[in-house]
C-alpha cells in the first residue's frame, strides 16, 4: 500500500467479492448498448445470465444497509420524490 | 445555506458514442487513476421499457471523501455512498443522470444532474453536457457552524472532480471514435 501516492486513502486493491461478475455484465451491457439499444433494437433486454449471477452476488454482499434496500427497488429512482431517499432523519 | 454551481460542456462526439463512454466512464483501467476518488460502482437496477425505449438504471457509487481531521472527528468516516439514477431515451436521444448521497446525509446534502443532448447547432455531430451540482450542509447538523468553509471545500472538489470526469469522456469517445473508424490507437 506504500507505494499508492495517496497514504490516507482506504485501499481498494482488495478486490469486491462480485468484481469478476460485475466486469462481464457491464461489459455485455456496453456491447447490448451500443450493438443494439442505440440502433432502435430495445424490443428486450439482453445479458440477462450476467446479471442474474451478478446480482446473486451483490445480494450476498451488499453490507451496506443503505444500499441493500435499493436491490430490491423496482424502475427507476425519482430524484424529485424526497420519500424515495430520505433516511429516517425527518429533516425535509 | 445551498450552494449551487452549473455548468455546460460541448463533446463533439455525436449523442451515441457520448452516452456509451459515459457508461464506462467509471470502470475503465485507464480512468481509475484520474478518478481515484470513485471506489466502487456497482448497478443495482436496470429496466427497458420496451414501448417507450427508454432504459432506466439504478446505480451504487462509493466515493472516498476525505475531509479535514476535525470533520472526520465529526461525520465519523471517509466514505460516501451515492444513488446514482439514469433515465437513457434513445428515441428522443436524451440521457438524465441525477446522483444524491445517501450516506452522511444526516450533514450534507448534495445533488448532480447530468443531461446529454444533441448540441442544438450540430445535432447529428457534437453533444451537450449540461450539470448542475448543489450542495448543502445540513442545518442543525454538528458540521452547521463550518457549513460555508466545507460548502466551498466540496464545490472545489467537486469542480476538480468534474474537470477529470471529462477528460476521461474526451479519452473514451475519442477511443470509441477510433474503434469504430477501425484504426487502433
Amino acid at each position: 500500500m506504500g507505494i499508492m501516492g495517496d497514504k490516507n486513502r482506504p485501499s481498494s486493491s482488495a478486490t469486491s467479492p462480485c468484481a469478476n461478475f460485475r466486469t462481464a455484465y457491464h461489459n455485455c451491457f456496453n456491447r447490448w448498448y451500443s450493438d443494439k439499444f442505440l440502433k432502435g433494437q430495445w424490443d428486450k433486454m439482453e445479458c440477462v445470465s450476467e446479471w442474474d449471477k451478478y446480482r446473486e452476488c451483490l445480494s450476498k454482499h451488499l453490507d451496506d444497509k443503505h444500499l441493500s434496500r435499493f436491490l430490491d427497488a423496482d424502475g427507476v429512482m425519482d430524484f424529485n420524490n424526497p420519500a424515495q431517499f430520505k433516511s429516517a432523519s425527518g429533516v425535509s | 445555506m445551498v450552494r449551487a454551481y452549473s455548468q455546460e460542456h460541448t463533446y463533439k462526439h455525436p449523442w451515441e458514442r457520448v452516452t456509451a463512454a459515459s457508461w464506462r466512464k467509471f470502470a475503465d483501467p485507464e480512468s481509475k487513476s484520474t478518478l481515484s476518488h470513485i471506489l466502487e460502482v456497482d448497478t443495482l437496477s436496470r429496466k427497458l421499457d420496451r414501448s417507450s425505449g427508454k432504459l432506466y438504471t439504478s446505480r451504487a457509487i462509493t466515493i472516498h471523501a476525505p475531509g479535514p481531521w476535525f470533520v472526520r472527528k465529526i461525520v465519523g468516516q471517509d466514505i460516501c455512498h451515492c444513488i446514482e439514477s439514469t433515465v437513457v431515451d434513445a428515441k428522443s436521444r436524451s440521457m438524465q443522470i441525477a446522483t444524491r448521497n445517501i450516506s452522511l446525509d444526516k450533514f450534507i446534502e448534495v445533488e448532480e444532474k447530468i443531461r446529454y443532448d444533441p448540441h442544438p447547432e450540430n445535432p447529428k455531430g457534437w453533444t451537450v453536457c449540461s450539470q448542475e451540482t448543489s450542495i448543502r450542509i445540513k442545518p442543525f447538523s454538528a458540521l452547521a457552524s463550518m457549513a460555508e468553509k466545507v460548502e466551498q471545500r466540496c464545490v472545489d472538489k467537486f469542480q476538480l472532480n468534474s474537470v477529470k470526469g471529462r477528460e476521461v469522456m474526451e479519452r473514451i469517445c475519442n477511443f470509441l471514435e477510433a474503434e469504430s473508424t477501425g484504426i487502433s490507437l
